[in-house]
Formats: C-alpha cells, structure tokens, sequence
C-alpha cells in the first residue's frame, strides 16, 4: 500500500457557538507537494491548520497528518511537521538566541548548522531580547526554528506577515530548498505572488467552504482574459458586448474581463478607434477576484 | 477564531468618524483606564472596609471589660517592636485606637501595593502590549493621553475611598464600632492616601522603565525604601523627623480616628500633583515604547533550564515565586517578632473563648501565632490563584502555541507547571515557618521550634487545594478560570474571617479552605481535614488536566 497522503481531511467541521468557521472540508496533500491555502480573512484558513495541529477539536469529520489523528496523536504528528503562525507569540524575556535554543530542545531534532546559517540569511540579531523586537523580527525566529528542524511538513500560517520585501524574498528561497529537499509545504497565505511563486496546487476557502482547488493552469481556464484598450478618443461602454464580464473606463483607457470567444469584442474594437491594445493572463489576484467576486466583506480573522 | 480581543475591538481609534455616536475620541484613554480602574477600586473599596469593620467587631469581641483594654494598651500602646512595625498605637483601649493599630498602615501599604501594580499594568503594561500604540494612532498626543489615563486612576481611587467611606459611615453607626460620619469620611481618605501617591508612582516609573516588571519594581523598591525610612522613624532611635522625609510617613502624621491632623494632606497632595506632571511631561517627551532608563534589551544567552517546556516553566515563574517567598519571609519574620508581646495580652476568659473559635487553643505566643499562619495561608492562596492566572495568560497570549504544535503533550505541559507550583509553595510554606520560628526566637517567645515549622507546612494543604480547583476551572471554562480561583479564595477568606467572630452557620463557614486548617502550632494539624483537601485538590486537578487535553486552545 502506498504512503498515506500527508495531511487527509474529511468532512472537516468547525462551529463556534453557531458560527460555521470551516463546513465539510475534503483536503489531501501528497507528500513533496507545496500547497498554497487562499481566501480573505474569515473564511477559515487559520481555523483550518489550528484544526490539523491539533489545538483545536472538529465539531465533525477528521483531520489525519501523516495518516495519524491529528488531535489523538498529536504528538507523534508533531514531531514530524513545523508550524509557523502569523502572529509568532514569544517569550519576553528571552533573547532570540534563547528561544531558538529552546525551542530546538522542545522540538527535539534541529539542524544546528541550518539554524545558524539561516540566523545570518534572515539577519536577526539573537542577542537581542524578544521583546524588544519588531513583530517583524518575532516572525523570523519562528520561521528559523521551523525551517532549521528541516521537517516532514512545514504548516505556514501567513509567514510573511510583517517582513520585509528582501526578508520575504529570503523566505521563498528556504520554502523553495526545503520542496527540493522533498518536504511537503502547506501555505496559508494572501499574498497571492508568494503562492503563485511556491505552489504546485491552490485550494481557495470562502466563508468556511473549499471553493476551488486545483493547479494554478487548472485555475486560469476557469477566469477571464484581461484586456487592456487605449482608444483615441473617450473610450466607449464595452459591458454590453457578448463574452465581457466586466468593463471599467477611465478617459481613453478602458480594462475588460472577457471569457470565451474574442470575435465579437475584436468587431467592436476594430471599428472604435484603438491605439493601443493589451492582452494577458489573469494573475492570481484576479482570478481570486473573480472567483469571490468584488467588494466581498471581510469579517474578524482567521 | 474566537474573539479573543473583543474588549480592543470596541475602542475606536483611527478616526474622530469612528467613534460611536456622543463619545468623544479624544476622552478614549481616560474612559478605558477609568473603566478598569474602577472596578477594581470598587472591589479594593469593599476589601478596606471589611477588613477595618470586622476588626473593630473582633476587638469589641475579644476585649470586653476596662481591664482587657487597659492590659492590652499597656502591653502594645509603648512597645517598641510593634510601634516600628505598625505605627504609633495610641489609645488602644478604645476600638478606634486598636482598628488604626490593626489596620491603617498594613491597609496603606496594601493600597499602595494596589495602586502601583494598577498603574503600571495600564499605562507600561498596556504600552509593552502594544495597545497604547493603537490608542495613540487616535486623536491624542503622547501627554495627554499619559494625563488621561492619570485622570482613569484618579476615578479609580475616588472609587476606592468612597465604597471604604460608605462602609465606615455605616458600619460606624453600630454601637460596636462607634465611629461618626466625619471621622470615617477622615479615615477612608487616611486609608486611600496611600493608594493615591503610589498610584502616581507607578505611572512615573512607567515611563521610567521599559517593562511592567521593572516599571513594578522600581515603585515596589520606592514603597520599601518609603517603610523602611518610616520603621526607622518610628524605632526610637531619636531619628523621628524622619517620618517627614517618607509618604508613609506622612499618612501616619494624619491620625484618623484618635487625634485627626489635617496639616499632612498638604505633602500627600503635592506629593501627587508634582509627581503627576513629571509623569506627563515624561511621557509627552519620549518616543512610544521607549523608556526613559534605557532598558537592557541585550543579553547573553542563558541556555541552562532551556532544554524542555519544563526548564522554562521554572525559569518564567521563577523571579515571581522568590519575590513571594522573601514577602513570605518577611510576614513570618515580623509576626515572630511580635509573638511574644502579643501573645502576653492573650489572657482572660473571653479572648481565650474568640481565639478558640478561630481554632486556636492554649495561651501566650503560639496562640497568637496559630492566627497569624492563617495570613500565610491566605497569602500562600493567591500564590497558587497567581499561578493558575499565569498558566491561562500563557495561552491567552498565544506563548502556548510554539510548544504545543511541538512534540509536547497539553497534559504534561500543565502538569509541570501544576508540579513547578506545588514545589513553590512547599518551599514557601517552609519559609515562612523557618522565618516566624527565626523572629519568635529573636522576639524572646518560647515557643516549640518543630511545631512552627510545622504549622508553616500545615498551611500548604488550603493552597494545594485552591490551585486543584483552579486548575479545573481552567481545563473546563478556562475564560472564566482566573475570577473563579480568585472568587475561592475572597470566599475563604471573608467566609472565616465573620465565622472567626461567631457570626456564621458552620455549614457555611466550613466552605473554607481556611476554616478546614487547624490553628497550628496552638494546635495540632487537623488530618483528616488535611486529607480532604488535599485529595480534593489532586482530584480536581487531575480532571482539570484531562479536560484541558480535550478542549480548544485559545491562541493569539
């Protein structure tokens, strides 16, 4: 029999005190993928990874990392994965040398050679006292001791969230060492350029539920192709014409949404006037917006 | 997630526009300070005036006839151990002089303890948390909002003196207590004054030092020194002008109750307004989150208990536990030296007939010793409610986290700290034997060495069980653990002090842990009530464990 998949979900369902924070989710990853986890704050993603850490317990459904439970067998299960939040809680009164010392100890395998060398990768000063660090510098100590444990599976919450560009640069780079090492990676993140640089397979949440998950190509098929117009003059109302999904004018510039068949916008167009004409593919924020659509609120975090 | 920062959520910050409708923005931080403030004042408020009325209940209990007043005035009124400890000890032949003796200073230097421990949570506390910097984001400056949040714990305190005035004024129409409305309206603000000043303190050394520990310590090492120069004073030595030179000094110089002095307000109040202004200046003229003491935020590594969840369990509480332990020291330490001398008043029939109902049997210093351990008790209680608060901030504040998503099991995480905590009050109940055995033998009190000691350790088995339970609250409803460990406690001790005094049914005053403990070392350690407690403790604690494994972790 094969290796079961690294994490397995199963009707996963969490309520808190009547609000559905995560209903019936089905979720496998495969060992050696890297999978981005989007959607807005809310929709579930933060309840998701508390749920196969085991922190918390499914109203319904299974979690299962490493074919074990990820509640019953928490342990056993933590000692092949990292876990990275986004708001990295630390002692006060320990210096970054200290906590990742401790947290090395705790962890029981670490990589001490990495550590250090990820300690000048990151440039964090270890000297400095944790409460005296920016939450920036809080996020690196978490990220260092996860990545220096070189685990089975590194769970990232919104790892990036208070670094630096040059700092989340640095980040995509140990993500992309630890998938050519064969870990398995599993990324919540909103950063939508992070995930489209990392990850093999996308799984959207909204409002609790799994939307969409596939490979990035799987994804853009599903959306529409941007179109940019410069026209010489005003730019004409496009919204009617048949494959726009929506247009947007501003003086001689005009950007649509088009799925399906081009002919009947290129007739318009080649009689409108246009200087000049743009096509591309949809980025992943895009197709995040079409598949919510706009203007979709955000309610509380996680 | 749940809602964990509920209470920020409603503070409206960025925008004048988003603050709801009739509250100005610009009041926010003297209305959120004032909020927190105030409950807990209110709650200090009831503390300050059960505590001065069930003492002068007790003492019209205790010393009936002209002859137990006048031998207890002569015994204390000139006696110079309890005169460096408590104060001057005027007319203690009525129940105003022994309720200021009983009462006054020890309820100031509460209230002090009290004041610099609110106002340092709330402006360094709330700063390092990083919800000041939210605050600040609004429509205020750094100055202002330090003197609004002066201006939160002032409402505080005018709170704190006027549910301690309403008792007084009340209580005092009694024919047992016999104090008028003026003189109680007096002593209530005697009572507070202590409070206020340290309260101003606090929010100086807050902006003086980088963390609520330091900004704690800092005014905590200002009120010792401030003791320290009055018990001086107040020695005999011919040094008394130095009762000037300390705030407590002038608290004592006010007399409330037996010779009322107005005069002294005088320094208390500028005292507080000049300490006040420095504050807001200070705080107008550094950067947010800085100190103005730079703050050692280097440090070389100390990797030796960082090897498991455990070591560093021992190193968090640790600086905690050691400053209880030498405040355990300290208690013992002066009741031993007092034993002797208090323990001599402790003749005829109607003070043996109350201390035997408090449980204590037999006469001299171990009588009054076997009533002074319930304090260590007491005290020994909160250390172990403490814990269990501590325990829940740790998750609260999302520290939990890091060590539970690794190979560390919720129940082994808990039972450390549950062992860790066991440790720390065996230790200090110890202590606090060792010290009030070492003080009662410098006193010149003949006491039995072993039963000392031993009624130190008898103390241990409330504060075992008060933490077995706290931790249940905690495996079961962990957001309201905190207030249920501490409501044990408060009932306990409210519970046995009016079942001390013969008022209560003993189906309720057996609820009391404290109630349970014998009165050692004048009497000898009740076991089975041992038993029971402790067995009670151990069970509750190891439900709690098991409900703790199978609940929710509240992270950050």
């Amino acid at each position: 029999m094969a290796d079961p998949p690294v994490v397995r979900t199963r009707g996963l369902t969490k309520r808190y005190r009547g609000t559905d924070a995560l209903v019936g989710l089905d979720l496998e990853v495969a060992a050696g993928e890297v999978v981005g986890y989007l959607g807005p704050n809310g929709a579930g993603k933060t309840t998701t990874i508390r749920l196969l850490l085991g922190l918390i317990r499914p109203t319904s459904g299974t979690a299962e990392v490493f074919g074990l439970d990820s509640l019953r067998d928490a342990v056993a299960v933590h000692r092949r994965l990292a876990y990275v939040s986004g708001e990295q809680s630390l002692w006060p009164n320990l210096t970054g040398a200290e906590a990742l010392h401790l947290l090395g100890q705790v962890q029981g395998t670490v990589d001490a050679g990495y550590r250090d060398q990820l300690v000048g990768r990151f440039d964090l000063d270890p000297s400095k006292k944790v409460r005296a660090y920016s939450k920036g510098n809080r996020q690196k100590v978490g990220l260092i001791a996860a990545l220096a444990s070189r685990p089975d599976l590194l769970v990232l919450d919104e790892p990036t969230a208070g670094l630096d560009p040059l700092m989340a640069h640095e980040f995509r780079r140990c993500v992309g060492e630890a998938r050519t090492r064969g870990q398995t990676v599993f990324l919540s993140s909103h950063v939508l350029s992070e995930v489209e640089a990392l990850c093999d397979r996308v799984a959207v949440l909204r409002e609790g539920r799994l939307i969409e998950m596939g490979t990035l190509a799987d994804m853009r098929h599903l959306s529409a192709v941007t179109v940019e117009v410069t026209f010489e003059s005003d730019a004409p109302d496009l919204s009617a014409v048949d494959g726009v999904l929506s247009a947007s004018s501003h003086g001689h510039h005009a950007s649509l949404q088009v799925r399906g068949p081009m002919e009947p916008l290129l007739r318009v167009l080649a009689a409108a006037g246009v200087r000049q004409l743009r096509s591309r593919e949809p980025s992943l924020e895009e197709l995040f917006l079409t598949l919510y659509g706009d203007g979709d609120g955000a309610t509380g975090d996680g | 997630m749940p809602p964990v920062t509920a209470e920020l959520a409603t503070v409206p910050v960025a925008h004048p526009g988003a603050a709801p409708a009739g509250r100005s923005p610009t009041t926010v931080v003297l209305r959120r300070t004032a909020r927190r403030t105030v409950r807990s004042g209110a709650l200090w408020g009831y503390v300050f005036g059960a505590v001065v009325v069930s003492s002068a209940w007790s003492y019209s209990s205790i010393y009936k006839t002209p002859a137990e007043r006048a031998a207890l005035a002569a015994a204390f009124g000139s006696n110079r151990t309890t005169i460096a400890l408590f104060g001057p000890a005027p007319h203690l032949e009525t129940v105003a002089g022994f309720t200021v003796l009983k009462t006054f200073l020890t309820l100031t230097v509460i209230g002090a303890v009290w004041g610099l421990l609110t106002a340092t949570r709330l402006l360094r506390g709330e700063e390092q948390d990083g919800r000041w910097e939210l605050l600040l984001a609004g429509a205020t400056t750094r100055g202002r909002a330090a003197a609004q949040a002066l201006g939160g714990l002032l409402a505080g305190i005018a709170v704190l003196w006027a549910v301690t005035a309403l008792l007084l004024v009340v209580a005092g129409r009694s024919s047992r207590v016999d104090i008028g409305p003026g003189a109680a309206l007096f002593f209530a603000l005697a009572l507070v004054a202590g409070a206020l000043m340290f309260t101003a303190v606090g929010a100086l050394t807050s902006q003086l030092a980088a963390t609520r520990r330091q900004a704690a310590g800092y005014a905590g090492a200002f009120l010792g020194v401030s003791y320290a120069l009055r018990l001086v004073a107040d020695s005999g030595t011919g040094l008394h002008w130095l009762v000037w030179c300390t705030p407590l000094g002038w608290i004592e110089g006010l007399h409330p109750l037996t010779s009322a002095r107005w005069l002294p307000l005088v320094p208390v109040g500028a005292f507080t307004v000049v300490v006040g202004v420095v504050t807001v200046r200070l705080a107008a003229s550094r950067d947010i989150g800085s100190s103005t003491i730079p703050d050692r935020d280097r440090a070389a590594p100390r990797l030796r208990l960082l090897s498991g969840q455990l070591g560093l369990t021992v190193r968090l509480v640790r600086p905690t536990l050691v400053a209880w332990a030498l405040a355990l020291a300290a208690t013992g330490l002066i009741f031993g030296l007092v034993a002797e001398g208090a323990g001599a008043t402790l003749s005829g029939s109607s003070v043996h007939d109350v201390f035997a109902r408090l449980g204590a049997s037999g006469g001299g210093a171990s009588a009054y010793l076997g009533i002074t351990f319930l304090l260590v008790a007491v005290l020994l209680a909160f250390v172990a409610a403490a814990q269990v608060t501590a325990a829940r901030s740790e998750e609260l504040d999302g520290r939990l986290d890091p060590l539970l998503t690794r190979p560390v099991a919720r129940t082994r995480w808990l039972a450390g700290r549950l062992g860790v905590a066991v440790l720390a009050l065996t230790a200090g109940a110890t202590v606090a034997g060792l010290a009030t055995l070492a003080g009662a033998v410098a006193g010149g009190a003949h006491v039995d060495g072993g039963a000392v000691v031993g009624a130190g350790l008898n103390t241990l088995a409330p504060s075992v069980c008060v933490l077995g339970l706290g931790v249940l609250a905690y495996g079961i409803a962990p957001r309201s653990a905190s207030l249920a460990v501490y409501a044990v406690v408060a009932w306990s001790v409210l519970v046995d002090v009016i079942g001390g005094i013969g008022a209560l049914d003993h189906w309720v005053a057996d609820t009391s842990v404290f109630h349970q403990m014998a009165a050692a070392p004048s009497a000898p350690p009740h076991w089975p009530a041992i038993g029971w407690m402790v067995a009670l403790g151990v069970l509750s604690a190891v439900a709690g464990c098991a409900a703790f494994a199978r609940r929710d972790v509240q992270g950050a």
